[in-house]
Protein backbone atom coordinates (compact mmCIF):
# COMPACT_ATOMS: atom_id res chain seq x y z
CA UNK A 1 0.00 0.00 0.00
CA UNK A 2 1.33 3.48 -0.79
CA UNK A 3 1.62 6.43 0.93
CA UNK A 4 -1.10 7.85 -0.90
CA UNK A 5 -3.38 5.08 -0.59
CA UNK A 6 -3.20 4.89 2.95
CA UNK A 7 -3.43 9.06 2.90
CA UNK A 8 -7.12 8.54 0.92
CA UNK A 9 -7.97 5.43 3.01
CA UNK A 10 -10.59 7.21 5.74
CA UNK A 11 -9.91 3.89 8.19
CA UNK A 12 -5.89 4.32 8.03
CA UNK A 13 -5.87 8.48 7.86
CA UNK A 14 -3.50 10.39 10.05
CA UNK A 15 -5.77 11.05 12.13
CA UNK A 16 -6.21 7.35 13.71
CA UNK A 17 -2.80 6.83 14.18
CA UNK A 18 -3.00 7.52 17.87
CA UNK A 19 -5.60 5.32 18.54
CA UNK A 20 -4.28 2.47 16.44
CA UNK A 21 -1.28 2.92 18.24
CA UNK A 22 -2.67 2.88 21.41
CA UNK A 23 -4.39 -0.54 20.15
CA UNK A 24 -1.29 -1.98 18.73
CA UNK A 25 0.63 -1.12 22.38
CA UNK A 26 -1.88 -2.94 24.39
CA UNK A 27 -1.01 -5.50 21.92
CA UNK A 28 2.11 -5.61 22.31
CA UNK A 29 1.81 -5.54 26.46
CA UNK A 30 -0.36 -8.80 26.09
CA UNK A 31 1.93 -10.55 24.12
CA UNK A 32 4.41 -9.67 26.38
CA UNK A 33 2.39 -10.42 29.46
CA UNK A 34 2.16 -13.82 27.79
CA UNK A 35 5.37 -14.87 26.72
CA UNK A 36 6.71 -13.81 30.36
CA UNK A 37 3.86 -16.36 31.89
CA UNK A 38 5.32 -18.82 29.33
CA UNK A 39 9.07 -18.48 29.97
CA UNK A 40 8.07 -19.07 33.69
CA UNK A 41 6.16 -22.33 32.80
CA UNK A 42 9.52 -23.12 30.89
CA UNK A 43 11.64 -22.51 33.34
CA UNK A 44 9.62 -24.42 36.08
CA UNK A 45 9.28 -27.10 34.17
CA UNK A 46 12.90 -27.37 33.23
CA UNK A 47 13.59 -26.88 37.36
CA UNK A 48 11.58 -29.73 37.56
CA UNK A 49 13.02 -32.05 35.11
CA UNK A 50 16.47 -31.32 36.52
CA UNK A 51 15.17 -32.16 39.75
CA UNK A 52 13.84 -35.45 38.89
CA UNK A 53 16.19 -37.55 36.60
CA UNK A 54 15.17 -40.76 37.30
CA UNK A 55 12.00 -39.62 35.53
CA UNK A 56 13.60 -38.68 32.70
CA UNK A 57 12.83 -41.00 30.00
CA UNK A 58 9.84 -43.81 29.83
CA UNK A 59 11.27 -46.86 28.49
CA UNK A 60 8.78 -48.87 25.62
CA UNK A 61 9.26 -52.94 26.40
CA UNK A 62 8.17 -53.81 23.17
CA UNK A 63 11.34 -51.50 21.31
CA UNK A 64 13.45 -52.61 24.21
CA UNK A 65 13.07 -56.04 22.64
CA UNK A 66 13.84 -55.38 19.10
CA UNK A 67 16.79 -53.27 20.27
CA UNK A 68 17.75 -55.68 22.95
CA UNK A 69 18.75 -58.04 19.66
CA UNK A 70 22.82 -57.53 20.39
CA UNK A 71 22.32 -57.79 23.96
CA UNK A 72 21.03 -61.77 23.72
CA UNK A 73 24.12 -63.19 22.44
CA UNK A 74 25.31 -62.79 26.09
CA UNK A 75 22.64 -62.17 28.52
CA UNK A 76 20.05 -64.45 26.90
CA UNK A 77 21.78 -67.79 27.21
CA UNK A 78 21.97 -68.65 30.78
CA UNK A 79 26.07 -69.71 32.01
CA UNK A 80 28.04 -67.21 28.83
CA UNK A 81 30.94 -66.08 30.31
CA UNK A 82 33.34 -62.78 30.28
CA UNK A 83 36.69 -64.18 29.45
CA UNK A 84 38.53 -60.78 30.15
CA UNK A 85 40.06 -59.46 32.07
CA UNK A 86 38.65 -62.18 34.75
CA UNK A 87 36.49 -64.79 34.07
CA UNK A 88 33.20 -65.09 35.25
CA UNK A 89 29.43 -65.07 34.14
CA UNK A 90 27.55 -62.09 32.02
CA UNK A 91 24.79 -61.07 35.05
CA UNK A 92 21.30 -62.05 34.56
CA UNK A 93 18.79 -59.40 33.70
CA UNK A 94 15.55 -60.39 33.39
CA UNK A 95 13.75 -58.98 36.29
CA UNK A 96 16.42 -56.28 37.28
CA UNK A 97 15.30 -52.81 37.75
CA UNK A 98 14.83 -50.98 35.04
CA UNK A 99 16.25 -47.37 36.31
CA UNK A 100 19.58 -49.41 37.76
CA UNK A 101 19.90 -51.10 33.85
CA UNK A 102 20.13 -47.44 32.14
CA UNK A 103 22.45 -46.17 35.49
CA UNK A 104 24.79 -49.32 34.59
CA UNK A 105 24.80 -48.42 31.02
CA UNK A 106 25.21 -44.89 31.51
CA UNK A 107 28.28 -45.73 33.63
CA UNK A 108 29.99 -48.09 30.99
CA UNK A 109 29.05 -45.04 28.64
CA UNK A 110 30.83 -42.77 31.26
CA UNK A 111 33.70 -44.74 31.49
CA UNK A 112 33.05 -45.67 35.48
CA UNK A 113 32.51 -49.05 34.62
CA UNK A 114 34.73 -51.22 33.06
CA UNK A 115 33.96 -53.82 30.40
CA UNK A 116 35.28 -53.34 26.84
CA UNK A 117 32.56 -55.10 25.09
CA UNK A 118 29.57 -53.42 26.91
CA UNK A 119 31.70 -50.36 26.72
CA UNK A 120 31.15 -50.76 22.82
CA UNK A 121 27.77 -51.31 23.33
CA UNK A 122 26.76 -48.26 25.67
CA UNK A 123 28.36 -46.27 23.51
CA UNK A 124 26.29 -46.97 20.60
CA UNK A 125 22.80 -46.32 22.69
CA UNK A 126 20.76 -43.24 23.00
CA UNK A 127 19.03 -42.62 26.37
CA UNK A 128 15.68 -43.50 24.46
CA UNK A 129 17.23 -46.89 23.45
CA UNK A 130 18.79 -47.26 27.30
CA UNK A 131 15.55 -46.64 28.40
CA UNK A 132 13.68 -49.31 25.92
CA UNK A 133 16.15 -51.59 26.51
CA UNK A 134 16.00 -50.94 30.49
CA UNK A 135 12.08 -51.74 30.03
CA UNK A 136 12.32 -54.57 28.14
CA UNK A 137 14.62 -56.65 30.28
CA UNK A 138 12.96 -55.00 33.93
CA UNK A 139 9.31 -56.51 32.33
CA UNK A 140 8.21 -59.93 32.90
CA UNK A 141 10.84 -62.65 33.07
CA UNK A 142 10.24 -64.52 30.41
CA UNK B 1 64.62 -74.98 24.61
CA UNK B 2 64.26 -70.75 24.45
CA UNK B 3 60.85 -71.48 23.21
CA UNK B 4 60.03 -74.09 25.58
CA UNK B 5 61.34 -71.67 28.39
CA UNK B 6 59.50 -69.15 27.39
CA UNK B 7 56.23 -70.75 26.77
CA UNK B 8 56.37 -72.55 30.25
CA UNK B 9 56.75 -68.89 31.65
CA UNK B 10 53.50 -67.50 29.60
CA UNK B 11 51.88 -70.28 30.88
CA UNK B 12 52.83 -69.49 34.63
CA UNK B 13 52.32 -66.22 33.89
CA UNK B 14 48.50 -66.98 33.17
CA UNK B 15 47.98 -69.44 36.23
CA UNK B 16 49.25 -66.81 38.94
CA UNK B 17 46.91 -64.62 36.54
CA UNK B 18 44.30 -66.80 37.17
CA UNK B 19 45.25 -67.65 40.97
CA UNK B 20 45.54 -63.72 41.71
CA UNK B 21 41.34 -63.45 40.91
CA UNK B 22 40.43 -67.00 41.80
CA UNK B 23 37.40 -66.99 44.02
CA UNK B 24 36.97 -68.37 46.88
CA UNK B 25 34.70 -71.25 47.59
CA UNK B 26 31.62 -69.21 49.01
CA UNK B 27 28.92 -70.10 52.08
CA UNK B 28 25.77 -69.06 51.81
CA UNK B 29 24.92 -69.25 55.37
CA UNK B 30 28.08 -66.98 56.65
CA UNK B 31 27.15 -64.73 53.67
CA UNK B 32 23.35 -64.39 55.22
CA UNK B 33 24.82 -63.53 58.44
CA UNK B 34 26.92 -60.87 56.94
CA UNK B 35 24.14 -59.27 55.02
CA UNK B 36 22.59 -57.58 57.20
CA UNK B 37 24.02 -53.96 55.90
CA UNK B 38 23.28 -55.03 52.06
CA UNK B 39 19.75 -55.67 53.69
CA UNK B 40 18.66 -51.66 53.73
CA UNK B 41 19.15 -51.21 50.26
CA UNK B 42 19.34 -54.55 48.51
CA UNK B 43 16.35 -55.96 50.32
CA UNK B 44 16.55 -59.10 52.94
CA UNK B 45 16.94 -61.50 50.33
CA UNK B 46 18.29 -59.34 47.51
CA UNK B 47 15.04 -58.35 45.97
CA UNK B 48 15.36 -54.93 46.67
CA UNK B 49 12.70 -52.45 46.80
CA UNK B 50 14.36 -49.23 45.35
CA UNK B 51 14.75 -49.52 41.64
CA UNK B 52 17.82 -47.29 42.34
CA UNK B 53 19.62 -50.32 43.48
CA UNK B 54 19.86 -53.53 41.88
CA UNK B 55 18.31 -57.06 42.38
CA UNK B 56 20.89 -59.39 43.67
CA UNK B 57 18.78 -62.52 44.57
CA UNK B 58 19.72 -65.28 42.07
CA UNK B 59 22.69 -63.24 40.30
CA UNK B 60 25.60 -65.74 39.16
CA UNK B 61 27.85 -65.66 42.32
CA UNK B 62 31.02 -65.26 40.23
CA UNK B 63 28.99 -62.21 38.71
CA UNK B 64 28.81 -60.36 42.27
CA UNK B 65 31.89 -61.70 43.57
CA UNK B 66 33.52 -59.67 40.57
CA UNK B 67 31.59 -56.72 41.04
CA UNK B 68 32.84 -56.49 44.82
CA UNK B 69 35.92 -56.95 44.00
CA UNK B 70 35.88 -54.38 41.17
CA UNK B 71 34.40 -51.95 43.94
CA UNK B 72 37.48 -52.78 46.18
CA UNK B 73 39.93 -51.92 43.72
CA UNK B 74 37.79 -48.87 42.76
CA UNK B 75 37.85 -50.09 39.42
CA UNK B 76 34.00 -49.80 39.55
CA UNK B 77 33.39 -46.42 41.14
CA UNK B 78 30.37 -46.24 43.25
CA UNK B 79 30.86 -43.70 46.20
CA UNK B 80 28.26 -46.20 48.63
CA UNK B 81 29.70 -50.02 46.99
CA UNK B 82 33.23 -48.47 47.43
CA UNK B 83 33.18 -47.47 51.19
CA UNK B 84 31.06 -51.31 51.98
CA UNK B 85 33.22 -53.37 49.63
CA UNK B 86 36.55 -51.76 51.13
CA UNK B 87 35.83 -53.84 54.67
CA UNK B 88 35.06 -56.96 53.12
CA UNK B 89 37.75 -59.89 52.93
CA UNK B 90 37.73 -62.10 49.79
CA UNK B 91 36.01 -65.04 51.48
CA UNK B 92 33.26 -62.65 53.26
CA UNK B 93 32.74 -61.26 49.49
CA UNK B 94 32.65 -65.28 48.06
CA UNK B 95 30.31 -65.99 51.50
CA UNK B 96 28.04 -62.93 50.25
CA UNK B 97 27.96 -63.90 46.29
CA UNK B 98 26.92 -67.36 47.80
CA UNK B 99 24.12 -66.28 49.56
CA UNK B 100 22.44 -63.88 47.11
CA UNK B 101 22.80 -66.51 43.91
CA UNK B 102 20.80 -68.97 45.93
CA UNK B 103 17.94 -66.69 46.48
CA UNK B 104 15.22 -66.56 44.03
CA UNK B 105 15.08 -63.74 41.73
CA UNK B 106 16.35 -62.50 38.58
CA UNK B 107 16.21 -64.66 35.50
CA UNK B 108 17.66 -65.11 32.25
CA UNK B 109 15.20 -63.99 29.57
CA UNK B 110 15.39 -64.73 25.68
Amino acid sequence: MSLNQTLNNPARHPATWPRTLTKNMKSFTNQTRQLSQLSATLLLLAISAFCLPAAAQAGDPAAGKAKAFACTGCHGLGGTKVAYPDVYKVPKLGGQHAAYIVAALKSYKAGERFNETMKAQATLLSEKDMADIAAYYAADKK
Amino acid sequence: MMRTILLTALLASFACGANATAMPKGDPVKGKADSTTCAACHGEDGNSKSAEFPRLAGQHADYLYNALSQYKSKQRKNAIMGGFAATLSRQQMADLAAFYASQKGLDHKY
